[in-house]
C-alpha cells in the first residue's frame, strides 16, 4: 500500500475549496437505478446519483469503469436500458421501441432538456466548417431563437472570459488544443445551461495546456455553476468537487466528500487506484 | 467548312447551340435527380432498416452492373408501360406516353444516382461522429443537424467524387441520342449524315463536350475550396 503518495496529496493545500453541499438547494440532476448494456455487456449496473444546484460532482475510476457512459446518460447521448433520469425535477420519458430497445418517448422533450445541459467532450468536437464565433452562436440562434446580434455580443463576452476573444474569426483547426477546449466550453456556456457536463476535458491535451483549461473550469465552479465532471486530475478534483464518486465496473464503489474519498477512502480499491494515479 | 458550322441558312450553328443547351439541361436535371436518389439510397444503406437497405443495395448493384445503354432501352421501351400500370392503380385508364426528355433524365439520373449513392455514403461515414454528437448535445433537432452540420461536412468529402459523377453524367447524356432527343450527339449525327462531313461534326461535338467538362471542372474546384474552409486544405 502506497501510503506515502496519499499523504502527499493530503499535504497539498489547495487555494480554493468547494463550499459544503447545500441540502436545501433544488435538485438539478437525478439518476435513479440506471442500467446500461452494450449487447450482452452490462457496463452500468444500477447507479443512483443526484446533483443539487451548485454541486460539483466528480466521477473517477479506472478505464472502462463506465464514467463516460454514466455521464452521457444524463443528456441521453446514451439511452439507459432501465432507470429514471430527472432534470430539474422533470422526468425524461422513456419507452420500449423497435427491436426492444429503450428510446425517448418524446424527442422534443429530450431536445428541450438538452438545451439546459451543456456538454464538453474530451476531443472538443467543435464544428470544423464554422469559425469559433459561428460555433458559439449556432445553437443559441438556431435552437433557442436568440437574435443574432444579441448572440454575437454574448459570444464575445464568453470568448473574453475564456481568454480567446482574438480567435473569434479563426477556424478550429487554427487553434491549439487548449484554445479549442476553451472555445468548446464557451459554446456550451452560450446556451446558459443549468448544468455543465465535462467528459475528461483535459485528457487529449499536451501537459502544458492542461492548466489553462482547468483554470476556466475552476472559475466556473467558483461562480456556483452546477457541474458533473469526469477527470483523471485528482488534485483538481479534490479542489473543486463538492462530492467525488468512484465507479468500479459499473457500480458506485465509494462516494463522499473529496477530502474523505481522495485521502482516506474506506475502499481498498479506491486506495489502490489513488496510489497508482498519484505516482504517475 | 466554316459555312457548315455557321448560324447562316446552310449552317448547323443554331442546332448545335440548342443541342448543347439540351445536353446541359439533361445533364443538370439528371445529376440533380441522381444526387437526390443517391442521398436517400445512401441514408437507407447507412440506416438499420433491413428492407430499405436491401432495396438500396439492389438498386446500386443492378444499375451499376448492366450496360448504361441497356438502362436507357429498358426505360424507353418499358417506361411508358410502367407509368400506365401505375396510373391504372390510381384509377386512370387513358394512354400515357413519356417524352424523350423525361425518359432521358430519369434514365441518366438513375445511373448517375447509383454512383452518387456510393460517393455520399462514404462521405457521410467520413464525418467525425463527435461533431454530430456535439450538435445533439446542445438540443439541435434532427433536421437542423442535417442542414447545418451533416450536409456541409459531408459535402467536404463528397465533392471530389460528385465531380467525377457529374462528368460521367454529362457524357452519359450522349447515350440518349438513341431516343432522338436533340442533344449534341443527335445533332452531330444528323448534320454528319446530311453534309457527308462526319469528321467535322463529330470533332465539333467532342469540342463542345470538352468545353462543358472543363467549365464544370472549374466550378467544382471553386465549390471544393469553399467546402474545405477551415480544414487548412486547399
Ligand atoms: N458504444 C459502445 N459499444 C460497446 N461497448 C462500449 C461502448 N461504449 C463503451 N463501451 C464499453 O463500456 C465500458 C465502459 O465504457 P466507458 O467509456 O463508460 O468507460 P470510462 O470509465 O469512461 O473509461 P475511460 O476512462 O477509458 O474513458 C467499457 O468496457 C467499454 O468498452
Ligand atoms: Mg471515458
Amino acid at each position: 500500500m502506497d501510503d506515502h503518495c496519499i499523504s502527499a496529496l493530503a499535504d497539498a493545500s489547495p487555494v480554493h475549496r468547494h463550499p459544503p453541499p447545500n441540502p436545501a438547494a433544488p435538485l438539478a440532476v437525478e439518476l435513479e437505478d440506471i442500467h446500461k448494456s452494450y449487447g450482452p455487456l452490462e457496463v452500468i449496473k444500477g447507479v443512483s446519483l443526484s446533483a443539487r444546484e451548485g454541486d460539483v460532482i466528480t466521477l473517477i475510476g479506472s478505464s472502462g469503469s463506465g464514467k463516460s457512459t454514466l455521464l452521457r446518460c444524463i443528456n441521453l447521448l446514451e439511452i439507459p436500458n432501465s432507470g429514471a433520469i430527472r432534470i430539474s425535477g422533470e422526468t425524461i420519458g422513456l419507452k420500449t421501441g423497435r427491436l426492444g430497445r429503450t428510446e425517448p418517448a418524446d424527442h422534443k422533450q429530450v431536445e428541450r432538456l438538452r438545451t439546459r445541459l451543456g456538454m464538453v467532450f474530451q476531443s472538443f468536437n467543435l464544428w470544423s466548417h464554422m469559425t469559433i464565433l459561428q460555433n458559439i452562436i449556432e445553437a443559441p440562434v438556431h435552437v433557442l431563437g436568440v437574435p443574432k446580434a444579441e448572440a454575437i455580443d454574448h459570444a464575445r463576452m464568453l470568448l473574453d472570459k475564456v481568454g480567446i476573444l482574438s480567435k473569434a474569426d479563426s477556424y478550429p483547426v487554427q487553434l491549439s488544443g487548449g484554445q479549442q477546449q476553451r472555445a468548446a466550453i464557451a459554446r456550451a456556456l452560450a446556451m446558459q445551461p443549468k448544468v455543465m457536463l465535462f467528459d475528461e476535458p483535459t485528457s487529449a491535451l499536451d501537459p502544458e495546456l492542461v492548466g489553462e483549461v482547468l483554470r476556466v473550469i475552476r472559475q466556473l465552479a467558483e461562480e456556483g455553476n452546477t457541474m458533473v465532471l469526469v477527470t483523471h486530475e485528482m488534485a483538481f478534483a479534490r479542489e473543486v468537487s463538492s462530492e467525488v464518486v468512484f465507479l468500479h465496473q459499473g457500480r458506485i464503489e465509494e462516494q463522499g466528500h473529496p477530502d474523505k474519498v481522495l485521502t482516506n477512502p474506506d475502499s481498498e480499491r479506491v486506495r489502490q487506484f489513488l496510489s497508482r494515479h498519484l505516482s504517475s | 467548312m466554316l459555312d457548315l458550322l455557321s448560324f447562316g441558312p446552310n449552317g448547323w450553328g443554331a442546332q448545335l447551340l440548342s443541342g448543347t443547351l439540351m445536353t446541359l439541361l439533361v445533364a443538370v436535371s439528371a445529376f440533380g435527380f441522381g444526387v437526390l436518389i443517391g442521398s436517400f439510397a445512401a441514408a437507407a444503406k447507412l440506416g438499420d432498416r433491413l428492407l430499405l437497405r436491401g432495396l438500396a443495395e439492389t438498386y446500386t448493384t443492378v444499375v451499376r452492373g448492366i450496360p448504361e445503354l441497356l438502362v436507357i432501352y429498358l426505360l424507353f421501351f418499358g417506361g411508358s408501360g410502367m407509368v400506365m400500370a401505375l396510373a391504372r392503380v390510381f384509377g386512370y385508364d387513358g394512354y400515357l406516353e413519356l417524352n424523350a426528355f423525361t425518359i432521358g433524365v430519369v434514365a441518366v439520373g438513375l445511373i448517375s444516382g447509383a454512383y452518387s449513392t456510393e460517393v455520399i455514403r462514404a462521405a457521410v461515414r467520413a464525418v467525425p461522429k463527435g461533431q454530430l454528437e456535439a450538435a445533439r448535445a446542445c438540443g439541435m433537432p434532427k433536421m437542423l443537424i442535417l442542414r447545418r452540420i451533416l450536409v456541409p461536412l459531408t459535402l467536404r468529402h463528397a465533392l471530389p467524387g460528385l465531380g467525377n459523377v457529374w462528368q460521367l453524367t454529362l457524357k452519359d447524356t450522349a447515350l440518349i441520342s438513341v431516343t432522338a432527343l436533340a442533344e449534341i450527339m443527335r445533332i452531330a449525327h444528323l448534320a454528319a449524315g446530311a453534309s457527308r462531313q462526319p469528321f467535322v461534326f463529330y470533332t465539333t461535338a467532342a469540342l463542345l463536350y470538352l468545353l462543358l467538362t472543363s467549365a464544370s471542372t472549374i466550378l467544382f474546384e471553386q465549390a471544393e475550396r469553399y467546402a474545405n474552409r477551415g480544414t487548412g486544405r486547399r
